[in-house]
């Protein structure tokens, strides 16, 4: 927690199995392709064991979807009706503040597997450069869309 | 031409006219539809009709594709923002406020002059380039669409008076506020001596070393003896004239550059904007208007800052005609020149006393990001050669450095600025007045946790990269005070 006094709401439960399902369905495809690939070469080099990259990706893919309640954990947000803060992390933990007034435009999108499971996420667009778009997943699609109408309340007349 | 999908109502969602699906078509058929199904065929070596056969499926599944993108696209104009949905399984709504829109502009390529058509580009100065595209609208509903998108801002736009390009005449009768005479620019090019070219001279003279090497070898035909003598000698010959002739190049190429870059540099300040020209042979001229400046930094060059010179740049938002990014305001310049163009642009002083150091953990971060990559350099020459022990000899200044950085990394909330200074051998000095401030975020990686430190970065607009005011390495309380401090001023 890098700012203890902003009390951080959670995600929505069913982010939690957008995680599962994108890591399953990525390294699932990552496991089938290195097989497919491991086949073919191992028609000329005889020797190759062809299990072990698929493997070691379908483990590595495992311990991703048994961890993804604790990766969807470390993501927290809130707005503050001035501001909106999405914390997120575990290695590199960080804690990112939009000022409502800074917005220049607001995109809610939803991907296949987020609608399966009935989040959206909403993108904050700043005029800034390094950190100009700041995503927040995972949450309901009328919460999005209630943060993006309170935000356009506060918009600055010039936001730079 | 059916209208944009028949809608009715001035705020019922549109789409862009059917022709795009046509032009997508034929813009992207030569490789695709054509293309593909030529090479497959080619390759596998099948009929002529089998590849006609071929490019009809995929020309049609790509027709699909495209009406389909094409239908899933839609754009309202509302009464406060323009909403564009678009998307089959990424579904997205993006919602511009119409008071954020800064710049629509039509734009018409071949095609769409073929049927037509034109894009409608939509930009509202966020880090992106060209938030909105519509790709493509009748020209009538291009023109309808810029009124009311443009219009929205006309009460704003009056006030906007200092856009107004000044006269060209006017513009010479300006007052100078900064000068480079030509004794200035020429220090300045003695500064700017390039490495480069002593690369370039050193790989020049390992090649003719072989070809020395070469001759020698020969000449060890006809004298044996002789040999050891000559190579020692034409080595060292060589060496050091090529050193000094690399030197030489190095300033003169310097000098060279700069003056053709920066000759005749003249600042001048008046109705809201600054104008820079300078230049030998294209001779450039850049205004910035001063309320698209985003922050001012300072840069010291290591033995430019000892001798007490500055060099001086503004971040600026672009507008409509003017660049964005880094603008250098004074390449080379005393303190009060600095001063003074600083208070020309409206932005407070930077003021070293003030400022407050980070935490002490940042020069155990320092060191431990400092060090690994260069003792693994030298751990890899070793093994290719015993005198790379040398190399050892530059370890001592990046340690030091290392352990100085905290002393010449410091902060401060003043009135209505961020001021941040940092760097040991390049410092730079940062004035982030609290307005400009985009998105400030908290970061604190494993080590800094171990520490109990956090980093500020703090974002601007026009220019990102090395160049952000960031604080790193704060202790954790007054990394929050600090993130909480600018986030309440920017209001």
């Amino acid at each position: 927690m890098l700012l203890p006094d902003i009390p951080l709401q959670p995600l929505e439960r069913g982010q939690i199995n957008v995680m599962r399902l994108t890591s399953a369905v990525g390294f699932g495809g990552a496991a089938i392709a290195t097989a497919i690939a491991g086949w073919a070469l191992s028609q000329s080099w005889e020797w190759l064991p062809v299990w072990a990259a698929p493997l070691a990706i379908t483990l590595l893919g495992i311990w991703t979807i048994l961890l993804a309640p604790r990766r969807w954990a470390r993501w927290g947000w809130a707005w503050t009706g001035r501001e909106l803060h999405v914390a997120s992390g575990w290695l590199m933990q960080s804690h990112t503040i939009v000022p409502a007034a800074r917005v220049q435009h607001i995109d809610v999108t939803q991907g296949p597997v987020q609608r399966m499971f009935g989040v959206a996420t909403l993108v904050l667009h700043t005029a800034g450069t390094a950190n100009s778009e700041v995503d927040l997943p995972g949450i309901a699609r009328e919460t999005a869309e209630g943060i993006r109408d309170a935000i356009r309340e506060h918009l600055s007349s010039d936001p730079w | 031409m059916s209208g944009e999908a028949g809608e009715s109502g001035d705020h019922g969602p549109r789409r862009v006219h059917p022709g795009t699906i046509a032009i997508d078509f034929l813009r992207r058929a030569p490789q695709t539809v054509i293309g593909l199904p030529a090479i497959a065929g080619y390759t596998s070596g099948r009929s002529i009709g089998w590849i006609l056969l071929a490019a009809a499926v995929l020309g049609i599944v790509m027709l699909l594709i495209t009406w389909v993108g094409w239908r899933r696209f839609t754009y309202t104009v509302g009464e406060h923002e323009l909403v564009i949905e678009r998307g089959l399984l990424n579904r997205s709504r993006r919602s511009i406020p119409l008071a954020r829109i800064q710049d629509v502009s039509i734009e018409r390529k071949p095609l769409a002059r073929l049927f037509g058509l034109a894009e409608v580009k939509v930009e509202t100065g966020s880090g992106e380039k060209d938030e909105a595209v519509l790709d493509s609208v009748s020209l009538a509903e291009a023109q309808r669409l810029r009124a009311a998108l443009r219009g929205y801002r006309t009460p704003m736009a009056a006030s906007e008076s200092d856009d107004i390009p000044i006269e060209a005449a006017d513009a010479a009768a300006l007052p100078v506020i900064f000068r480079m005479p030509l004794s200035r620019v020429l220090l300045l090019g003695a500064f700017s001596f390039s490495l480069v070219w002593i690369a370039a001279l050193f790989g020049m003279l390992q090649f003719f070393d072989q070809f020395i090497d070469f001759g020698i070898d020969r000449a060890r035909d006809w004298a044996e003896v002789a040999k050891d003598e000559v190579q020692a000698r034409f080595s060292i010959a060589a060496a050091l004239a090529v050193a000094a002739a690399a030197l030489a190049l190095g300033v003169v190429s310097g000098v060279i550059r700069t003056l053709l870059r920066d000759y005749g540099f003249t600042l001048r300040a008046g109705g809201g904007r600054f104008r820079r020209t300078r230049g030998l042979l294209t001779r450039s001229e850049v205004v910035v208007a001063m309320r698209r400046i985003q922050l001012a930094m300072v840069q010291r060059g290591p033995l430019r800052g000892a001798l007490g010179w500055n060099a001086l740049s503004f971040q600026t938002l672009g507008g409509s005609n003017d660049p964005s990014g880094r603008q250098a305001m004074a390449p080379l310049a005393r303190d009060h020149e600095v001063a003074r163009i600083v208070e020309t642009a409206g932005l407070p002083q930077f003021e070293r006393l003030p400022l407050r150091p980070v935490a002490a953990g940042h020069v155990i971060r320092c060191v431990l990001l400092a060090l690994p990559w260069p003792l693994l350099v030298l751990a890899l020459a070793l093994a290719v050669t015993p005198f790379a022990w040398l190399g050892t000899l530059l370890l001592i200044p990046m340690a030091g450095a290392a352990l100085l950085q905290r002393r010449f990394h410091r902060y401060a909330l003043r009135d209505a600025s961020l001021q941040v200074m940092r760097g040991v051998i390049a410092q730079r000095d940062w004035i982030v007045p609290f307005e400009n401030v985009q998105v400030v975020t908290l970061r604190a990686g494993l080590i800094q946790r171990w520490l109990g430190v956090a980093s500020v970065l703090v974002d601007t607009a026009g220019a990102g990269g090395g160049g952000a005011p960031d604080v790193v390495d704060l202790n954790l309380a007054d990394a929050r005070a600090l993130a909480n401090g600018l986030v309440e001023r920017i209001g």
